[in-house]
């Protein structure tokens, strides 16, 4: 901030007041600090300042952030705000009009809809995992294939015909338990699928499909007829997961299951044997 | 949906080729991408609770209008992501981000003849514990609210939210001797507001609470 043999000025005070000094000026200025005790009042005054004011502004919020500030749920909203699906359907409205009229201006529009691929991959993925979803969550007797008492057979399993190491997601934060999964047809390949339960009967589903080809896109909302669904593609893994259970509850899950599968953050953690409470 | 059969050779069927090991070869470039997002998720969040009393204390206190501010600085921080500067900092981005709609809020409502209404709304942050010490707390955070705004600025970045004097001046984008002197003429008014207010004010304030006694 100076060179090191600048007499004392108020910017190495408040500097020092802001624990900012560098060791050398620190020095100097406690040694200017000693020789002015009147100085010194004033920096502790201002010291004590700087503590109340911290104190005064850091009590409300420890508390978490409300859904609408979560990184996550933007993210959603952004992509459901944003022009993609309608943009798409009028396009595609234009290109059949000037189409039918032949003209060459369609020409330009064409790029727009051949990249909505990922669109259709969301929708079918959307699509499956509801439609899995309604058969099996119905199912009291054989809901899922594989039990969890088999959870390590189960991983593997659909591991391997999917083609990628998944996991089972720990959710029991939020009171849910896996029940088993089963592996699922789906127009591109297999499809893995785990049950879980919670305690007052609400059961979910996660869907898994392999898509090596698609790029990964933020989480996607969407509801029918009672059931709820994120979708999201991240590292070559097209996820859905869906519930009768409300929005913010499945953006909880979707949250969980979108760390448990990170890399870099929390190491994917594989629940404890079924019965034993964690 | 799809429309068609599995085993037609539909449009999905072109779009989604079946997983296999030739797909795997791919991933190498797609799991930089995977954690670019992650980052960014992740060095946003970490920055909202600061975010959140910056923009409260901005706002003297009204809770859900420093909410809304910070929503729509994550809104368009997502939405400007690929324009950040790579010197790396996102804090004091998202910061500048926060304190320029802040201003140009401000601005508006301004406009709008709001300000009056604006400045009156001081609900101050509670402080829990001792008697004594929150009176004192309370006339501070009174004092402070009455700072002109450039100086509370600083005081806040600096002192509450630990930024350093440059990433300070960044936020601002003045100079970092302005907010040297911004921040030394805001503690002293602080100081002496505080001084006068405990040679006029206590006695009343004793004389208060021996009542109560």
């Amino acid at each position: 901030m100076r060179a090191a043999g600048a007499p004392i000025g108020e910017d190495d005070l408040q500097a020092n007041v802001d624990g900012r000094l560098p060791p050398e000026r620190a020095e100097l200025v406690e040694t200017y600090l000693a020789a002015h005790p009147e100085e010194r009042e004033r920096l502790s005054q201002y010291a004590e300042q700087r503590a109340a004011l911290r104190a005064a502004f850091a009590v409300p919020f420890e508390e978490s952030a409300p859904t609408r500030l979560r990184v996550a749920h933007l993210l959603a909203e952004r992509r459901r705000n944003r022009p993609g699906r309608l943009a798409q359907i009028a396009a595609a409205v234009i290109l059949l009009v000037l189409g039918g009229i032949g003209g060459w201006t369609a020409r330009e529009v064409v790029p727009r809809l051949t990249s909505s691929s990922s669109a259709i991959l969301a929708s079918t993925v959307f699509d499956d995992a509801i439609a899995a979803h309604r058969t099996f969550s119905v199912e009291t007797r054989h809901p899922v294939e594989v039990g969890a008492n088999e959870e390590a057979h189960l991983i593997q399993w659909l591991s391997k015909r999917l083609g990628h190491r998944l996991i089972a997601p720990d959710l029991t934060a939020l009171g849910f338990r896996l029940m088993g999964g089963r592996l699922l047809p789906a127009d591109s390949g297999p499809a893995a699928l785990f049950m879980y339960e919670d305690g007052k009967g609400t059961r979910l589903s996660c869907y898994y499909l392999a898509a090596d080809f698609a790029e990964e896109t933020e989480f996607q909302y969407r509801e029918q007829d009672g059931v709820g669904a994120f979708y999201w593609v991240d590292d070559g893994l097209a996820y859905a997961i869906a519930a009768n259970a409300p929005r913010d509850l499945l953006l909880k899950i979707a949250e969980i299951i979108y760390r448990q599968n990170s890399p870099d953050g929390t190491q994917p953690k594989i629940p404890s044997a079924p019965g034993k409470p964690s | 949906m799809i429309p068609g059969a599995p085993s037609e050779s539909s449009a999905a069927a072109q779009i989604l080729p079946p997983p296999g090991r030739g797909s795997l070869r791919l991933r190498g470039s797609r799991v930089s991408y995977g954690g670019a997002m992650r980052d960014r998720a992740a060095l946003i969040e970490a920055q909202i609770p600061g975010l959140r009393r910056f923009a409260y204390a901005l706002l003297r206190g009204d809770r859900e209008r420093a909410d809304d501010l910070v929503q729509d600085t994550l809104e368009r921080a997502l939405s400007c992501w690929h324009l950040r500067r790579n010197d790396g900092n996102v804090r004091s981005w998202l910061y500048t981000i926060l304190h320029n709609r802040f201003l140009s809020d401000q601005l508006r409502a301004r406009r709008r003849g709001l300000h009056d209404a604006l400045t009156e709304a001081t609900d101050l942050p509670g402080i829990d514990g001792g008697q004594d010490s929150a009176l004192e707390h309370r006339d501070l955070l009174r004092a402070f609210s009455a700072l002109p705004e450039e100086q509370r600025t600083v005081l806040l970045l600096v002192g509450v939210e630990d930024l350093s004097y440059e990433e300070a001046a960044r936020v601002l984008g003045v100079p970092i001797g302005t907010v040297m002197s911004r921040l030394s003429r805001g503690r002293e008014r602080l100081r002496q507001h505080m001084r006068g207010n405990i040679d006029e004010g206590s006695p009343r304030r004793n004389a208060g609470l021996r009542r109560v006694k």
